[in-house]
């Protein structure tokens, strides 16, 4: 995976802007829709947001290059969130109220999912999240939110199931300060308690502090035998160096997402041997992923850029099915195109081409089915597991 | 044990914090603003500190001296430019004015180096164990070393030198200073080298214990100003006493506090501090 820097991400940033405004004249009428990508360009989540974007744009530009939607051409107008639920709301204000768009997509941390919700749904606008924590849906969102990612209860399960067949039994969490932090512990303890074990220690931690010294003793109090670092890259970084230094010897589970090559190449490879990583996988057997691999030039994409590719699909297609923009025409069609017994579809131009036929479509994504419940929430996922050997993450299997 | 093991870790912590907050206080004393740009400058001398050591290969001393005069060198030019003629406008603005200025540092790194973490090039070692169980890091103790290297120097420097005599004399009166013929621009101009430079060397050394990003002097910057105002702006012993009691509280507020609230600390003392002796630990007066 290639480093993005800022510098690099503007010039990316650019070069898409100029690349989806120019050419498009030329086919959409009208004026363009304009859609809000608000994603983490900076922060911790900045492994993943500039990669979402991307995968955003291109299913857009795929749309705008065949002629757009409704006759017109898809605008997004980008947002960093800077993974900072302060600056992530006023970003989103900006986009609702200045580029008035009537759908925000991208946020990445649960915290600031939780922040921008109610400004969307206050506004009418629809949000599209890849943020985990169980309380995101169980918000008063009235329909205008829905998630690609599974829920930290369908997360924790399996990830306590895996570690349950390792044998380990007594597990210390040391969790980052979040809105998932506490119901993935309570997940973990109560699926483990099943198998005769538990969560032994649970210690939530404060982000951006340069060491985490005190807080690993406190987890390490209760002798465990297995260590769940639920945390984000930056204090991942800081644990790992930290557990290395205390001389704790255990075995490790991370989030995929908090072990980027940045966090293995911050620390000499020693330190991150052997932790294992989950992440809810792309569908890789699915028509969509192929497409979005082919879209992005990628031989491989993960659950982030599919679920990615996923939003901006259903955006086009909804928009497409409603005949109109708006925040509440997302909330009341975005099932209807993503579920139910009309013709599987795999992309939004294939997509766009059965509904001018007048059919019904059932569009299956690059991260799953895309079926959403009531609430928001989808209803299950694989989970794509993998290892740390020699500094490099290594792909394991897909449970 | 436990608690004689957090006491260890918060002295460790409080004498690298100490440096940046004597810069802060010394700062303040001379120039009588709180100058909020000692968070951007710990970045750049954290950042100055990598270029040296992880891109041209200097062992660690000479880093940390490339650390200070870069960061030095960044205060005198940005308080010349931007920060000396905000001050007829009085402390508050020109206070106001170092948060903006902080923010503009801050990015400038930003735009130079990328947004990801870095690490300096040292070999990461385990923890010495001491007797009864307790532990410290090699590191730790190298830094506190050349924590209380620089400390020593600088108080000699204050003490001694004509310069150091001068800034001092500033900071008690500079009306009587300036009746002396003291250069108030001078001193002022040496105490942004000096200030700044500590900042840049407390980034650096706080960076060698663990990683460096554009946000290094911003993540502390709150420690740093509540270490300097309870031990008493404007006094430098005051500074390093000050970081100590921020050290070891944030450190033994794990005791009976979730550590997701340690930062709470910082502003409990600084509550404390106000409300009961407004004046600081060791401050000579109240501002």
């Amino acid at each position: 995976m290639t480093r993005q820097t800022r510098r690099t991400l503007l010039k990316t940033v650019a070069a898409a802007a100029v690349a989806t405004t120019t050419p498009m004249r030329a086919y959409a009428q009208g004026e363009p829709i304009k859609v809000g990508i608000l994603t983490p360009l900076t922060g911790a989540g900045g492994n993943d947001g500039p990669r979402m974007l991307k995968a955003m744009q291109a299913v857009f530009d795929e749309v705008n290059k065949a002629g757009g939607v409704l006759g017109r051409k898809i605008e997004p107008v980008v947002e960093d969130d800077q993974t900072n639920p302060e600056a992530a709301v006023r970003a989103a204000r900006k986009l609702i109220e200045v580029n008035k768009v009537p759908i925000i997509m991208g946020t990445w941390a649960s915290s600031v999912t939780a922040a921008v919700a109610p400004v969307c749904w206050e506004s009418k606008t629809f949000i599209m999240t890849v943020s985990g924590a169980d309380s995101i849906t169980a918000l008063p969102h009235q329909g205008f939110l829905i998630r690609t990612q599974p829920a930290s209860k369908l997360q924790a399960t399996a990830h306590a199931q895996y570690i349950a067949d390792l044998g380990h039994k007594r597990i210390a969490v040391l969790g980052i300060q979040a809105p998932f932090a506490v119901p993935t512990k309570e997940h973990l303890d109560a699926f483990l308690k099943t198998k005769g074990g538990g969560v032994v220690s649970h210690v939530i931690y404060e982000k951006d502090k340069p060491t985490y010294r005190s807080e690993i003793d406190q987890a390490m109090k209760e002798k465990p035998d297995f260590l769940y670092l639920n945390g984000y890259a930056p204090d991942t970084i800081v644990i790992l160096r930290d557990l290395f230094r205390a001389n704790v010897n255990l075995p490790k589970f991370c989030q995929t997402y908090a072990v980027p090559q940045a966090t293995l190449d911050a620390n000499p490879a020693d330190v991150s041997e052997g932790i294992i990583t989950a992440l809810p996988s792309a569908d890789v057997t699915s028509k969509a992923y192929e497409l979005a691999k082919a879209r992005l030039g990628l031989s491989d994409i993960d659950g982030f850029v599919s679920q990615a590719t996923d939003w901006a699909s259903l955006a086009v297609l909804t928009i497409a099915k409603a005949k109109v923009a708006s925040g509440v025409a997302f909330k009341d069609n975005v099932r209807k195109i993503s579920q139910g017994g009309g013709v599987a579809v795999s992309s939004a131009l294939e997509g766009l081409k059965v509904l001018a036929d007048g059919k019904e479509i059932n569009y299956e994504g690059a991260s799953g089915p895309c079926e959403f419940t009531d609430i928001g929430d989808i209803s299950g996922c694989r989970f794509r597991w993998s290892q740390v050997k020699k500094g490099k993450l290594e792909f394991v299997k897909l449970v | 044990m436990e608690a004689l093991q957090l006491i260890l870790n918060g002295l460790m912590a409080g004498t690298i914090l100490a440096i940046p907050a004597i810069g802060l206080t010394a700062l303040f004393a001379v120039l009588r603003f709180t100058n909020f740009a000692l968070a951007s400058h710990m970045t750049i001398g954290a950042f100055g500190g990598f270029v040296a050591n992880a891109m041209l290969g200097w062992p660690i001393i000479p880093a940390l001296i490339a650390a200070f005069v870069i960061a030095g060198l960044f205060g005198v030019v940005t308080d010349e430019w931007v920060l000396k003629p905000l001050r007829a406008s009085g402390f508050i603005t020109t206070a106001i004015g170092s948060i903006a200025l902080t923010i503009g540092l801050e990015n400038l790194v930003r735009f130079a180096f990328g947004n990801q973490m870095r690490g300096y090039n040292l070999p990461l070692r385990r923890d010495w164990v001491l007797g009864g169980g307790l532990r410290v890091s090699p590191q730790q103790v190298e830094n506190l070393v050349i924590a209380v290297v620089v400390m020593a120097l600088l108080f000699a420097f204050l003490a001694l030198t004509r310069t150091g005599k001068a800034m001092r004399a500033v900071a008690d009166n500079p009306m009587l200073a300036a009746i002396k013929g003291i250069n108030a621009d001078m001193v002022a101009r040496i105490v942004s080298f000096v200030g700044m430079g500590l900042a840049g060397l407390g980034g650096m050394l706080i960076g060698l214990d663990t990683t460096i990003d554009p946000l290094v002097g911003f993540k502390t910057i709150l420690s740093v100003f509540a270490a300097a105002v309870v031990g008493g702006l404007g006094s430098i012993p005051g500074a390093v006493v000050g970081a100590l009691v921020i050290g070891v509280g944030e450190e033994l507020s794990l005791l009976f506090l979730s550590p997701a609230y340690r930062t709470a600390i910082g502003f409990i003392a600084i509550l404390l501090v106000l409300t009961f002796r407004p004046r600081g630990i060791l401050g000579a007066r109240q501002y």
